[in-house]
């Protein structure tokens, strides 16, 4: 024991003289300092905006962050402790004394563990100190040390001691450093590879991942994914076996255990005798056989013999001679580095990985399109890319001083130039072979998915032009970095202190290309448009950093060692001395950096206006301060619009000019009118009757227009005015998505809006605090009279008459809604006329335009035919037959359940992925390449998402053109849940119960994770403000368990009769029949609902109701009949919680499904399914079924909204 | 050919004078440069060749300015360092081709032929294709020699290149300098007083930076003939009262017993025998004498 603590001192003292051990301390202290301290930094701080900077989850969150990320500096300690006396041959000293196993390895290991904990106790420290200074008060709780505590005992230390434990007895057993940091970063990539892979399954059940996950990623996931905000500012992972099964603690018990075994492990196997720990190195057995082969030669004459004449010639093909052979020597140089081929194998690994789930998008199956595959194969490659560039740089460039051969290299005569480029050019051709291998892993991954469309050209202008260039300059930065430094391991800390800083930069709102070393604006590839018009800021961006590094690379080749004077100062001095060789390149590459730099600034920032992100919430945040008071001042509503506009796509432009007839509905007479000009493309605003312009903000974002006569009630108005947006050179990023040179859409966002536009208000609360705006307002409460009144959708009209003639260039289609009247070809533009008639409709337009191929289709409606039409990229054939068949049915089950489509045509039309969303229009669908036409059903069971958008889009020709609520809380539902509904039956129609338990599954788990986000508050679905997952997800859910209660024909009924009673509301100018809100829909679902359901009406739409079921135990006896009794144990409990997640219980007596089926997990086929009353807590079914179950259960598929799900059922017993 | 060193002058940051006011002057032989470990060979070595800058002073080989047309230099120049490694994963038949084609001998048979011949001279043959990572310090000695040798150096600078070689070894690579050394400039940097004397037919001595003794070797023993007297001393006491009186230039074991060298114009009497003077005796007496002033 004397010698275990005298191990131990040992280690502890050599760690207190180690500066490393200050650096690791003071890396986790400012980490945790500033996740409190600032206000961009870390995951907390950045996500939602009410989770406490120091509470619970915070520190669960940053504690396996750091145990994570801290793999290294854990190796780091416990590796090098035991490899010391290896390393430094004190073996001898040490092994030759009487010491016992214990003593060494326990000291050894102890002194380690202590050491590291104390470095990890720098994230409490900074934690704490930081709470002395924090950016953001309002997130922060008093001081809760157990807060601090409990996540550290039971995640720091547990993972301390389990990864240390491994690093230690790796490194005792096999003695080499290399080994253990092999092993420390094969754990890193296998756990991410396995992350990767492990959420491409979409597994909602966790239990099982959470306990095996060794670092914690699922293990969170598994507990907190539900969590609200309350929970997650309250409660830390419980150390008792309930709730959630007991998870966290069966992962810390397992993870303890297998640390345990590994010390066991290490105790028996580590070998005591200094002759089997000190076995030969394979590399020294080489060079003992080689000495005595040497020595054994026979002897021979002392005579000197010829040596013959050589001839030495030195020209530029001499230099092209040294240059290859300076490669050659450097490429194998790396590649003959053991370190070299793990990352490639890793690489490989990652890419073929990520390529084969290429072809899954959040949960779809799609065609692994180029651009998708290559997002797979390159995202993870780049990590790789810039490991290679930090390290190697370093090692190419300190090679000749490593191995102390520069006395011989530097005399050679071959020029400074031919040695630096044999290094830059021999780290580039590895990250280029690198890249290759990265991208023909992508085709590899292709073929296998069956996709043989190969865009060779795509993966060479991805890889080679955009990548690659990145890579160079990140190389020749580093090649810079090792030339200046005096250390290669400074070099590298600085190389990738730098490429971290970038990220916090931008994170702070550092945002310009120009001086975001290497940084190129962001791109987006679309099938509809390639790079499109990306290539310019690219191109230009990577010439200006390319010009920039390669001029660091000619100072590099300036100051690069030579000789014996190595200090910065003396090569300065030579630099000096030899400016007249290198100026001329470097003046090229200078001038080149100036010259595209200049042109960049030219066109980013004169020919547009720069504004990074806080500017442009500055200005959104100024429009709500100067102009909120506007709000309810009373405007005239728009009745008719009519358009010209030129669609410019070649330049990605547009003018054109417009027209609405503006009624006055109020009662009292209009003397001004404002316009919101949120996008500064209106010009040449004019009315007819005299007005003059009484105010005009900044950039004309808001207008006042005086009437010099008021408008009467009842009294109308024409106004006239331009629109245009012309793009002028190219944008620092903020590239408008709406111009493209194919698939311009443009909507009406960009035509005067009457009024203030509450659009324009900043959501998220922690922007709102940084502008110093108060909580957003909300929608008025349902019943508000003046809201009432008021469109949801489009708050200045009502329903419109629309009218528009659109022109674009010769080779494309340009649409709008409304019936193609004229359609004719001018001065080499095409134009077409589209008009609505007497049909009114939303006022709600889009302009759009691109060289589509149209696939048509008739469908026989109720009122005639109906057009179906699919504008879409020629070679995006995948799905249109999909859309099409999507579309008939939702037409046939639209128009029997809820009423006549009152249009005749109805189209869907492709628009490239900047942005990533489908829109309802009227008639008129612009429909995202990204979430549609290159999806592929591959098994029957397959989710069909391309069939479900189409048939959701299809509803809100009804909830949305034909119903559209008030501007009241609630409203939102009625348009995006009913939507949701319709399509769920479309779908349900075609591919059955099963199809839609799947789907609804996924869809439970995105509510239930949506709401543990919420920034503001969770309201109930019939009262919903801006909550899209409480209107979609919930929503679906609600309605598809409404639906199984009540049966499908009532609750079709019941959205008829609503529909029926309440579409096109407000129409007219009497301003009589307002709005319906949720109210009104309540009442008629209520109405077909069954007196003891009202319950559920109740629940589901005017609270936040969540249940809790599960099944105790379920067994089954044979009968005397030779049936089968299966006698359950359940147990129901009920919570309402409010908006931010505190839960109050509710009374159970509820009708819930009681099921038993054959069948394993799901696969399961029910033998028994009947709703039951069920009561609070504890009770027992008996079910007689016919053939021997497998698995029973309380609301087995999940209809209800339970956040555990997962214990609903179980395996039947005997 | 000749080269010139005029003046040169090395002061380290850290003060010390690694070259003080050096001048020479070296034509086409062996020249031997004498002195003990930090009297500054190396750093003169370096700076001939190319590797470092003097404070002042300067360097011709012929028409040519070293210090400004390094490039120039570099072509004409075999340098063995004093101290080397290698790439530890490469052949040495890989590196010596390497080394070859950067010193610009482009004919690719021609280059074989040389590279073969010297793996031959050096006794490398067997070895050449392991990695030079599993040599032996005498290996790797000896293919700094042949890599030195590579093309046809007029300059040839050698530190320290009989360090570590065993005695057969080090009478082959003398008898290959002496081949070569009839031709063109090798400078030998040596504190082994022997290779230079069977070398070199001139020489220097250097101490702390400055040349204490330039000429031929022959020259420099008949100026001591008749003047070094040596003696056997039983104890340390009495060594002690010799050093006290007498300028000892050295004194060698022998048996346990001390053999005193001094140097006295004239008989010194006391049971001194007068003996024949050895480059030894020049080397330590120069020190000797520098360190005296």
């Amino acid at each position: 024991m004397r010698l275990f603590w005298e191990f131990f001192r040992f280690e502890i003292r050599f760690r207190l003289k180690s500066i490393s051990t200050y650096v690791y301390f003071a890396i986790w202290f400012f980490f945790s300092f500033f996740c409190i301290a600032s206000e961009n930094f870390g995951p907390i701080a950045a996500g939602n905006g009410k989770v406490l900077l120091n509470g619970p989850f915070a520190n669960v969150y940053n504690d396996t962050f750091a145990c994570f990320f801290g793999l290294i500096v854990i190796a780091a300690i416990f590796g090098t402790s035991i490899l010391r006396d290896f390393q430094r041959d004190t073996t001898q000293i040490v092994f030759t004394k009487p010491i016992t196993k214990f003593a060494y390895l326990g000291g050894r290991w102890a002194g380690s563990f202590v050491t590291t904990v104390c470095i990890f106790s720098g994230l409490i420290l900074g934690e704490m100190a930081g709470t002395l200074r924090p950016a953001d008060p309002t997130r922060l709780a008093p001081t809760h040390l157990w807060w601090y505590f409990q996540p550290f005992l039971s995640i720091v230390i547990v993972q301390i001691f389990l990864t240390g434990t491994l690093f230690f007895t790796v490194a005792a057993l096999t003695r080499r450093i290399f080994i253990v940091y092999l092993q420390g970063a094969a754990l890193f990539m296998l756990y991410l590879m396995g992350m990767a892979a492990f959420s491409t399954t979409r597994a909602v059940h966790l239990f099982w991942p959470g306990v095996f996950d060794p670092i914690g990623v699922i293990l969170n996931d598994s507990i907190t994914r539900y969590w609200t905000v309350v929970e997650k500012n309250s409660q830390l992972y419980s150390w008792s076996l309930q709730p959630a099964g007991g998870v966290f603690v069966y992962n810390r018990l397992l993870w303890i255990g297998v640390g345990l075994v590994c010390l066991g492990l290490l105790g028996r196997f580590f070998p005591m005798s200094l002759e089997a720990l000190t076995a030969r190195s394979s590399r020294r057995r080489a060079r003992q056989a080689l000495a005595e082969e040497d020595d054994a030669q026979p002897v021979r004459s002392r005579a000197v013999a010829r040596i013959p004449a050589v001839h030495q010639a030195f020209g530029s093909s001499t230099s092209i001679a040294q240059f290859k052979s300076l490669t050659r020597l450097r490429i194998l140089n790396v590649v003959r580095d053991i370190p070299f081929w793990v990352l490639c194998v890793l690489l490989a690994c990652f890419a073929l990985v990520n390529g084969h789930f290429a072809g899954r998008v959040e949960g779809i199956d799609v065609w692994p399109v180029t651009y998708l595959m290559l997002q797979s194969v390159e995202g993870n490659a780049m990590l790789f890319l810039f490991i290679v560039a930090t390290f190697y740089a370093g090692e190419l460039i300190w090679r000749e001083r490593d191995t102390r051969f520069e006395g011989i290299h530097d005399a050679l005569p071959m020029a400074e130039a031919t040695d630096w480029l044999s290094k830059l050019t021999a780290l580039s051709l590895v990250e280029l072979a690198m890249l290759t291998v990265a991208g023909l892993c992508g085709i590899v991954m292709q073929t296998v998915a069956g996709y043989f469309h190969y865009e060779l050209l795509q993966y060479f202008e991805e890889l080679y032009l955009i990548t690659f260039s990145q890579v160079l300059i990140f190389v020749l930065f580093a090649l810079f970095v090792q030339t200046i430094v005096t250390n290669k391991f400074i070099g590298h800390a600085i190389v990738v202190g730098a490429f971290l800083a970038q990220i916090l930069l931008f994170n702070y709102g550092w945002e310009n290309t120009l001086y975001l070393f290497g940084a190129i604006p962001p791109y987006t590839y679309s099938d509809m448009n390639g790079y499109g018009h990306f290539v310019k800021p690219l191109f230009w961006a990577t010439v200006y950093w390319v010009s920039i590094s390669a001029f660091l690379g000619v100072l590099s080749i300036g100051l690069a060692r030579r000789g014996a004077e190595t200090s910065l100062k003396a090569r300065l001095h030579l630099l000096r001395q030899n400016a007249v060789h290198i100026a001329p390149a470097a003046a090229v590459f200078l001038l080149l950096a100036i010259g595209s730099g200049s042109w960049f600034y030219y066109n980013t920032h004169v020919l547009n206006e720069y504004l990074n992100n806080k500017q442009r919430r500055e200005i959104q945040a100024d429009y709500e301060k100067s102009f909120k008071r506007y709000e309810h001042l009373p405007q005239p509503k728009v009745l008719e619009v009519d358009s010209e506009i030129d669609l410019l796509p070649e330049s990605r432009s547009f003018t054109g000019t417009g027209h609405y007839l503006l009624e006055n509905k109020t009662s009292g007479p209009i003397g001004e009118i404002h316009i919101t000009n949120q996008q500064q493309s209106v010009s040449a605003v004019a009315f007819d009757r005299p007005f003059h312009v009484q105010s005009r903000s900044p950039r004309d974002l808001y207008v006042i227009y005086a009437l010099d006569k008021p408008l009467a009630p009842g009294e109308t108005i024409n106004m006239t005015f331009k629109v245009s947006k012309l793009s002028r050179g190219f944008n620092d990023g903020h590239e408008r998505a709406e111009l493209a040179y194919n698939g311009t859409f443009i909507d009406a966002g960009f035509f005067p809006t009457i009024g203030y536009d509450q659009g324009v208000e900043i959501t998220d609360p922690r922007r709102r605090r940084e502008e110093h705006l108060g909580e957003l307002e909300l929608l008025p409460a349902r019943g508000d009279k003046e809201a009432s009144l008021v469109n949801l959708f489009s708050p200045q009209a009502d329903w419109i008459h629309y009218r528009t003639t659109v022109s674009t260039s010769g080779d494309q289609i340009a649409l709008s809604p409304g019936y193609l009247v004229k359609d004719w070809k001018a001065n080499g533009r095409h134009y077409f006329t589209y008009d609505m008639g007497e049909v009114e409709m939303a006022d709600f337009f889009a302009y759009i335009s691109g060289a589509y191929e149209v696939t048509r289709d008739t469908y026989q409606g109720a009122q005639g035919p109906i057009a179906i039409e699919i504008y879409h990229l020629p070679s995006h054939k995948f799905d249109v037959q999909d859309m099409i068949d999507s579309s008939k049915a939702g037409l046939a089950f639209y128009e029997k359940a809820f009423s006549p489509f009152q249009f005749r045509q109805f189209r869907i039309i492709e628009f490239p992925r900047y942005r990533g969303f489908a829109q309802s229009f009227p008639n008129t669908v612009p429909y995202s390449e990204s979430i549609g036409f290159i999806e592929r059903m591959q098994k029957p069971t397959d989710i069909d998402f391309t069939y479900f958008v189409t048939a959701h889009e299809l509803a809100h020709q009804w909830w949305g053109h034909q119903l559209i609520g008030g501007r009241v809380a609630g409203s939102n539902m009625m348009s995006e849940t009913l939507a949701e509904y319709s399509a769920l039956m479309t779908m349900r129609h075609k591919y059955g119960d099963d199809n839609m338990h799947k789907f609804l599954k996924y869809e439970l788990d995105r509510y239930l994770r949506g709401r543990g986000t919420e920034s503001r508050r969770e309201e109930a679905l019939g009262q919903v403000q801006q909550e899209a997952y409480v209107w979609y997800q919930k929503g679906g859910q609600i309605m598809y368990a409404l639906s199984d209660y009540i049966g499908e024909d009532k609750l079709n009924l019941a959205l008829k009769n609503f529909l029926m009673q309440y579409r096109y509301a407000n129409a007219g100018t009497s301003q009589s029949t307002p709005y319906p809100d949720t109210r009104q829909l309540i009442a008629e679902l209520r109405a077909q609902t069954p007196e003891n359901l009202h319950y559920f009406i109740d629940d589901s739409f005017e609270n936040i109701v969540l249940y809790d079921n599960r099944i105790e135990s379920a067994k089954v006896t044979p009968t005397a009949d030779h049936k089968y009794k299966v006698t359950m144990v359940v147990e129901s409990h009920k919570m309402k919680s409010d908006g931010s997640g505190n839960e109050t219980p509710m009374k159970v007596n509820d009708l819930v499904d009681i099921g038993v089926f054959t069948g394993s997990k799901d696969e399961e086929k029910p033998l028994y399914l009947q709703k039951q009353w069920v009561h609070d807590g504890k009770q027992t079914f008996e079910v007689v079924v016919d053939k021997m179950p497998s698995r029973a259960g309380i609301d087995p598929l999940n209809k209800l909204i339970d956040r555990n799900g997962d214990d609903n059922e179980t395996d039947v017993s005997k | 050919m000749a080269l010139t060193i005029a003046g040169l002058s090395k002061t380290y940051p850290n003060g010390v004078k690694a070259l003080q006011d050096i001048s020479l002057t070296i034509g086409n032989h062996m020249f031997g440069l004498l002195g003990p470990n930090g009297a500054g060979k190396s750093t003169l070595m370096r700076t001939i060749a190319t590797l470092q800058a003097p404070d002042t002073g300067s360097i011709h080989l012929d028409g040519i300015d070293v210090l400004a047309k390094k490039a120039e230099v570099r072509q004409i120049l075999g340098y063995l360092p004093q101290e080397f490694g290698v790439y530890p994963k490469v052949s040495a038949l890989d590196m010596l081709h390497h080394l070859a084609v950067m010193k610009g001998i482009t004919n690719k048979k021609e280059r074989s032929e040389i590279v073969d011949a010297l793996l031959q001279q050096t006794n490398l043959w067997e070895s050449r294709k392991k990695s030079l990572g599993t040599y032996s310090g005498g290996m790797k000695q000896r293919f700094g020699i042949a890599q030195a040798l590579l093309g046809k150096p007029k300059l040839i600078i050698v530190d320290e290149p009989t360090a570590g070689l065993d005695p057969a070894e080090r009478n082959r690579f003398l008898n290959l300098l002496s081949s070569i050394g009839r031709e063109v400039i090798v400078i030998l940097s040596t504190h082994i007083v022997d290779d230079v004397r069977e070398l070199c037919p001139r020489m220097a001595i250097i101490a702390k930076g400055k040349v204490l003794l330039e000429g031929a070797p022959s020259e420099a023993l008949s100026a001591l003939d008749g003047k070094i007297w040596s003696k056997v001393v039983a104890n340390d006491e009495e060594l002690k009262a010799l050093e006290s009186e007498m300028q000892v230039i050295s004194t060698h074991l022998i048996a346990g017993q001390h053999e005193v060298r001094i140097y006295s114009d004239s008989n010194p009497g006391d049971g001194f025998k007068p003996v024949e003077s050895g480059l030894e005796d020049v080397y330590f007496l120069s020190l000797a004498r520098s360190a005296k002033n």
